[in-house]
């Protein structure tokens, strides 16, 4: 059942292969590793490595960054896309990528390669220090929401922790749905599938998609929000190899 | 040399200027004393501060230092202004020799490894002589704020009890009422202004809701206590007077406000070194001494160059050989990286693992150095292998040691999996989730002069050692002078 090379003991478990394989994707770069952290006078990078070709994740930011680099003792669940021009940190970057930190721990994934001449990180909004600005920074003002408004909170893979990005979301959603006093708010829960590079398919838990709707809705009501119902698909949406990140998540309708 | 006995004469006339030589050191509950809007106390380091914002205060009958319930102690027994509002292992020691065992805070229930042993042996309450442990008994499962039980994601099983608590038929988790009994140092209540900023609807590191203030529905900063049990400082006095002073009855309103009012105008801090002299000085680094405390704004995060945690200490840079090493102790603290790994809780949400940062990255908000979010992190203090005790569970130690078995469909602890060893589930306790077992809310950094051991488990005899941990458990790779700035400015807080 469990086919991927390097997928081993207990990821797997989650890992559910279908045997039907998908389409090759130009470009697309879906795949399981163990992340390499490669230290640099500045901020660490973060590589992976997939069919002995080195790829550039990420490097190290702070938590309000859309990059959230994976984590050694765990493999990650890399999808991302190849853009053309020079390596970074000694890899092909990937642009958009998305990161998914596999739950188990997976004592194998541990290299930590130390800074070496001629390799540097890309210019860091935050360094390796303290902060250089302050945190509160002033988002620029913008247009007053109305009407009906689809708010979207996205995971990580198999995961249900609501990272920085949909704990903001889940945030204006409560606070647009007060403010107009909205009639129905809906949330729907969602698992997905990631077609891989390999042609596999990797299908997200069964019962995510009500927890993660769960967890969302018992947020808005806790502060206040009134009319809160939901559901959840408890099929996965089907993998394409390219949007497949976009459809791990919960959608939050506010109506007036 | 010289230069060392010109300062020290210096320290010694500073010091003079807050000595007073008929101090009550050790403040007895039922004591009737006027305690004076600024009071400084001795310790190994120098000179503590204790600030009554709102003016002296008379102790008599205040609840704070009135004993309550049925075994003679006050608030003040663990509370103490001379060891900066929490109270040292060595002052435990004196009075267990003065009062030859009879003090109300040694009294069975929480004063001693467990209350079925013999009390009149001092061996019975070593973990508090030894380590300034108090017992903490749990309930387990965890209960929701309705009294039902919480679902939870694992089992415990006890692996060693050497307090015999744990698997006591009486006061084990095999007992009538399961508990599970953790040793915990008190934390100051002291500065609390600082402790209770920085709530947020959604916590941080859980992506769930906070937890509120039962009057007035406001999410809490979820920074009170070693597990962040307590709610507020209402729920907490009132926890405390059932809890370590075993009263039989909840304390009125009046009590309850009248030692919520005390304890959130105090504030504590090193005022002078014992060599350095004074600390709080014109024109010195802003954030020393307890006036800087009392005046500051809570809830600001002070990770950052411009408006550090503990302010800037530019002042002191190449000034005189103490003065310049706490200086350069705050700049490490602020800017020395290092290699943060395997830490539940700061690397498992969405930082990286490792992640190259500083002490300021986890000891983040200004003045007292704890976390703006809640604060649990798991950075190695209870499980195993843990970096204070014992490597290994099997290895004899002094604090009991639990299995933790995570069930397989909840998400397992980021790092050690789903068994795990501990001598204190930390935050587990409370949440049921596997993800925080050993997780401990961080305390603040003020006072410590005054208050060794340090660390919940008061694993850290000394600031030394508290360095030192840091050092093995990070791989730091700190130099000695590295090290004495740190302490020294560790000290000066
Ligand atoms: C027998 C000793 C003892 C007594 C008596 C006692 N405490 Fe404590 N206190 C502790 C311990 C131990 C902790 C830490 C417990 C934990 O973290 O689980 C603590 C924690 C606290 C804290 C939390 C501070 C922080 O930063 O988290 C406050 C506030 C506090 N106590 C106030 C009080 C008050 C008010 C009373 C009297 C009603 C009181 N205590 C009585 C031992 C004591
Ligand atoms: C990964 C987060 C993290 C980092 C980095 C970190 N700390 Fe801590 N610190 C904690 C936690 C969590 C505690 C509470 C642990 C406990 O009590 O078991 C703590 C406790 C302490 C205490 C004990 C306070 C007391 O009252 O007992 C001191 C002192 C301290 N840290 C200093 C430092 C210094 C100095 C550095 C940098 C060398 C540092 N910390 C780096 C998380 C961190």
């Amino acid at each position: 059942m469990i086919r991927r090379a390097g997928c081993a003991g207990l990821v797997c478990g989650f890992l559910a292969a279908v045997l039907a394989p998908g389409q090759p994707l130009a470009g697309q770069r879906n795949f399981v590793s163990c992340p390499i952290v490669r230290d640099t006078k500045t901020v660490p990078c973060f590589l992976a490595e997939y069919e002995g070709e080195l790829y550039f994740l990420g490097i190290q930011q702070d938590i309000t960054s859309d990059f959230h680099p994976p984590q050694l003792k765990h493999q990650v669940l890399v999808e991302g896309r190849v853009v053309e021009g020079p390596r970074i940190c000694g890899g092909i970057p990937l642009r958009p990528v998305s990161i998914s930190v596999l739950k188990e721990v997976n004592l194998a994934c541990n290299t930590l390669l130390p800074a070496e001449p001629g390799i540097e990180a890309p210019p860091a909004s935050r360094g390796a220090g303290p902060s250089s600005r302050r945190l509160e920074t002033v988002s620029a003002p913008r247009e007053p929401l109305s009407g009906r408004q689809e708010f979207t909170v996205l995971y990580s893979f198999n995961d249900d922790y609501l990272e920085y990005a949909g704990n903001r979301t889940v945030t204006e959603a409560t606070a647009y749905a007060k403010r107009i006093g909205a009639s129905s708010v809906k949330v729907s829960g969602y698992r997905a599938t990631t077609l891989l590079s390999s042609g596999d398919r990797l299908v997200e838990k069964a019962g995510l998609a009500e927890k993660r709707a769960q967890n969302i809705a018992t947020i808005l009501r806790g502060l206040g929000v009134a009319g809160v119902t939901l559901d959840w698909k408890s099929e996965p949406e089907p993998g394409d190899g390219q949007t497949d990140p976009s459809r791990r998540r919960v959608t939050v309708v506010v109506t007036p | 040399m010289r230069r060392l006995l010109i300062l020290f004469g210096i320290a010694l006339t500073l010091s003079a200027q807050y000595q007073n030589s008929f101090k009550i050191t050790w403040i007895e509950p039922g004591s009737n004393v006027i305690l004076p809007e600024f009071d400084a106390f001795d310790n190994s380091n120098g000179t503590l501060g204790v600030l009554n914002a709102s003016g002296p205060v008379n102790t008599e009958g205040h609840p704070f230092f009135t004993a309550l319930g049925s075994n003679k102690r006050a608030c003040v027994n663990c509370h103490q202004p001379t060891y900066g509002m929490s109270v040292s292992a060595a002052s435990l020691l004196d009075r267990w020799r003065a009062t030859d065992g009879k003090d109300p805070v040694f009294a069975a229930f929480d004063g001693s490894n467990c209350p079925s042993l013999p009390q009149d042996k001092e061996s019975s309450h070593s973990l508090l002589l030894k380590r300034g442990l108090y017992r903490i008994p749990l309930p387990w499962p965890p209960r929701k704020a309705d009294g039902s039980p919480k679902k939870v994601e694992f089992t415990i099983e006890v692996v060693r009890d050497p307090t015999g608590c744990n698997t006591s038929r009486e006061y084990g988790l095999q007992s009538a009422q399961p508990t599970v009994s953790v040793y915990r140092r008190p934390r100051p209540a002291a500065n609390l202004k600082y402790v209770l900023s920085g709530g947020q609807p959604i916590v941080l590191k859980t992506g769930l809701l906070a937890d509120v203030d039962p009057e007035t529905g406001k999410p809490v900063s979820m920074n009170l206590m070693t597990d962040a049990r307590e709610a507020t400082l209402k729920t907490q006095a009132i926890s405390a007077v059932l809890g370590h002073e075993q009263a039989r009855v909840v304390p009125t309103p009046q009590q309850i406000d009248r030692i919520v009012q005390y304890e959130s105008q105090v504030y504590v801090a090193q005022m002078a070194h014992i060599f350095g002299g004074p600390l709080a000085v014109p024109g010195g680094p802003a954030g020393l001494g307890v006036a800087a405390l009392r005046d500051h704004p809570a809830g600001v995060l002070g990770d950052n160059e411009s408006d550090p945690v503990f302010g800037l200490f530019t002042a002191w840079k190449g000034n005189d050989y103490y003065r310049s090493s706490v200086a350069r102790g705050a700049d490490l603290f602020m800017n020395r990286q290092f290699w943060i790994r395997d830490t539940a809780h700061i690397n498992s949400i969405g930082l990286g693992n490792p992640l190259k940062r500083t002490c300021a990255t986890c000891h983040n908000a200004q003045m007292t150095g704890q976390d703006l979010s809640a604060g649990w992190v798991d950075v190695g203090t209870t499980n195993f292998p843990t970096w204070t005790e014992p490597n290994t569970w099997a290895e004899s130690s002094e604090l009991p040691v639990f299995k933790i078995t995570c069930s397989r469909d909840a998400d397992p602890h980021p790092y050690l999996g789903r068994i795990i060893y501990t001598t204190d589930p930390g935050r587990a306790l409370i949440s049921g989730r596997c993800v925080d077992v050993g997780s401990i809310v961080m305390q603040q950094l003020r006072g410590l002069s005054g208050r060794a051991p340090y660390f919940a488990n008061g694993s850290a005899k000394t600031l030394r050692e508290v360095v030192d941990f840091y050092d093995r458990r990070f791989d730091m790779k700190l130099s000695d002078e590295e090290k004495e700035d740190l302490i020294n400015f560790l000290g000066a807080l």
